[in-house]
């Protein structure tokens, strides 16, 4: 092989093992699920190829409402997210000095212990006759013969809550990356702190923001475990659906249809949201 | 799936309408010889979808033999906190097989959408036993996805009681033995109802709003809401269970229910979150020991009796110690340390006598050893066919999301 051919061929060579990777691992999985997707039939009798489409609109006409409910649980929860993580970052990076360390690890702390375990302590935490829903009550917050748990606040905190650490982080790293001096200069440039921050800082720390509402949003949207533990029927969303459908209706087109029906959503949210954030931002948050 | 196994798939179907329309003639013949109230009801109970095995099946059964072998491990999948484990250590002791005791069964459908796929393609599932409730073992042994009982291996099978040999789903017992019965209704913390609640009516009293729970299992939701409405479930038609269904919707939707459960109504319970749940007679015993106030009712309008049952998947490591298993546990004395731990309805003959020696209470607890008077409110789930249990799992999924 002469020189010049190897030289071509290094940089697809070099592509090899992350194409084989997103080959055996998206695309084989995502191909399985889109055949899986338009089978007919009934779990006795087994599903076979049919190419029905039907099961698509029927999941969007049934299940619309979860849907629509995933969407805006997960969008007010990486909102909350984001307005409790931006300050507790931007003090962690600026002012937290050797404390530092000691208070990043107390973010990740919590996360030792397992996901489920973490969600089902809420449950105790927010149950009707607990210490804080007494306290709630007492001071009017919570109705007489209202309740903590059960309700769409418990799970849009809960989703919240075990979401946080994927928001506070990569904004911390954002924000530790900022070049104090360019703060500096701009104070020196007559520009005042509020200026500084909106100009200076919080353009640098976007692909943080980016970053961070992706890693909160698109999990959280998929999410059930805080649904299902801590909500009703009524706050039921995609991803019990999905589980439902999976597991227990055991209607396996159903379930497929309806990831991908997610999948397609999610992709473009994040379509969208790169478009109004500016593309570069999606690069620099991913590298 | 090629064309051929499509076929045969439809073909099975087409066997299971006429197994169907069978159990429908076969039922009111077993009515006639039924000679206790609790065998009427229980060679009816189950919900069946079917009867008796495919006819593959029915031919194993008839020449079934499983001979002495060596074992060291029977694999057992059940439901959480069902057995008291000094029995396996007992089973060990006294055979030196490990019995390697998995609780990894939540749900039946669940469980069935675990282990479907290597069933279907005629493999084994690595478990050498496990237990299912009557509609879904019905539907195991329609579907040919059990190993038939060598008898001679199980001599204890004589102490099974009498009500239980001649279920609709398995005619003489020949795929499988019930582990454990129990009954499905209403558990309530009578402090917050300050009184004993006696009928479904209280359940869907307004002043409970949002303090009661249902279980996320249409057949067990579905029943309920028929027993109120004055029908017997195990003669319900799918108009019925569809109409219980909407009820239930419009309860839901109005926030009267606070939320479907599995098992983890006990946790509500337990921590005064609810006043009512509907609930397994089981647990709310084993629930009692922390929290007195706790009770289980069987309503006026009636509750679901139902049973756990034993069964040999296909391809087991080891039929012959699958069948010593289910003869240990076959035997009073053990049956005894079962239903004191799990408090359940023992399905053994001789249990409530060896209960009595240790534990008098619990001997004469009618959640154990329902009367005369209880059984005759109790009823089987709802028989279903294919069709009509998907129809219904719909509909309950859109209004439970389960």
């Amino acid at each position: 092989m002469g020189l010049r051919r190897r030289r071509l061929l290094t940089p697809y060579l070099l592509l090899v093992p992350g194409l084989a990777w997103l080959v055996v691992f998206f695309l084989v999985p995502a191909l399985t699920q889109l055949y899986v997707s338009l089978q007919d039939g009934n779990f006795e009798i087994g599903y076979t190829f049919q190419w029905n489409w039907a099961t698509y609109s029927e999941a969007i006409a049934d299940y619309d409402e979860q849907f629509l409910r995933s969407i805006r649980y997960a969008g007010t929860a990486t909102l909350l997210a984001f307005l409790i993580s931006f300050p507790l970052a931007y003090f962690i990076a600026f002012k937290a000095g050797r404390w530092k360390n000691l208070m990043l690890l107390l973010i990740i702390l919590p996360f030792f212990t397992s996901y489920l375990m973490r969600t089902v302590a809420w449950q105790t935490i927010l149950s009707d006759n607990a210490f804080v829903t007494e306290r709630l009550r007492d001071v009017g917050l919570v109705a007489e013969d209202g309740r903590l748990l059960a309700t769409t606040n418990a799970v849009v905190a809960g989703i919240t809550y075990n979401f946080l650490p994927f928001m506070a982080l990569p904004l911390y790293v954002a924000l530790e990356k900022i070049d104090r001096r360019l703060i500096e200069a701009a104070t020196d440039l007559y520009a005042s702190r509020w200026q500084a921050f909106r100009r200076v800082t919080l353009p640098l720390a976007l692909p943080g923001i980016f970053a961070g509402t992706l890693l909160t949003f698109i999990p959280a949207v998929g999410d059930y475990i805080n649904a299902q533990l801590l909500g009703t029927s009524r706050q039921y969303m995609i991803g019990n659906v999905i589980q439902s459908k999976f597991l227990v209706v055991t209607d396996y087109p159903a379930a497929a249809a309806l990831s991908f029906l997610l999948m397609g959503a999610l992709l473009i949210c994040v379509f969208a949201y790169a478009r109004v954030l500016g593309a570069r931002n999606l690069e620099e948050a991913v590298v | 799936m090629s064309r051929e196994s499509f076929e045969s798939a439809l073909e099975r179907l087409l066997a299971e309408r006429r197994h169907n329309r069978r159990r429908f003639v076969g039922r009111a013949g077993s009515a006639a010889f039924a000679t206790s109230a609790l065998g009427a009801f229980l060679s009816a109970c189950g919900g069946a979808e079917g009867e008796g095995g495919g006819e593959e099946s029915e031919e194993r059964a008839a020449t079934v033999n499983h001979p002495k072998e060596e074992f060291d491990e029977v694999v057992f999948s059940n439901w959480p906190l069902y057995i008291d484990k000094k029995v396996l250590r007992d089973f060990r002791a006294e055979t030196g097989a490990r019995v390697k005791y998995i609780e990894d069964i939540n749900d039946n459908q669940e469980f069935f959408g675990k282990v479907r796929q290597p069933l279907q393609q005629d493999r084994g599932i690595g478990r050498d036993l496990v237990a299912l409730t009557d509609w879904m073992a019905g539907r195991w042994i329609r579907l040919d996805y059990v190993e038939p009982l060598d008898k001679k291996n199980i001599p204890n099978e004589r102490n099974l009681t009498d009500n239980l040999r001649n279920v609709s789903f398995d005619r003489g017992r020949r795929f499988s033995l019930p582990w454990q019965s129990g009954m499905t209704a209403i558990g309530y913390d009578s402090e917050q109802t300050g009184g004993d609640v006696t009928s479904i009516e209280q359940f869907f009293d307004p002043k409970y709003k949002g303090k009661v729970t249902m279980l996320a299992d249409a057949r067990e939701a579905a029943s309920m809401v028929l027993f109120m409405q004055g029908k017997r479930p195990d003669e319900a038609t799918i108009d019925d269970i569809l109409a219980a269904i909407e009820f239930i919707d419009e309860k839901n939707r109005d926030g009267h229910i606070r939320r479907f459960t599995g098992n983890d109504y006990t946790g509500d319970l337990q921590r005064g979150n609810i006043a009512m749940a509907q609930a397994y007679s089981g647990d709310v015993i084993q629930l009692q020991a922390d929290k007195a106030s706790l009770k289980f009712s069987i309503p006026e309008e009636g509750a679901i009796l139902w049973s756990d049952n034993m069964m040999i998947p296909q391809k087991p490591r080891t039929a012959y110690g699958a069948e010593v298993f289910m003869n240990f546990v076959y035997d009073p004395e053990v049956a005894a340390k079962i239903a004191a731990y799990v408090n359940y309805v023992p399905p053994v003959k001789g249990t409530q006598e060896i209960l009595a020696k240790q534990d008098a209470k619990l001997a004469e607890d009618p959640l154990l050893f329902p009367t005369a008077e209880d059984v005759a409110r109790l009823s089987g789930y709802p028989n279903l066919s294919v069709e009509e249990e998907q129809q219904m799992n719909e509909a309950f999924e859109k209004v439970a999301g389960a």
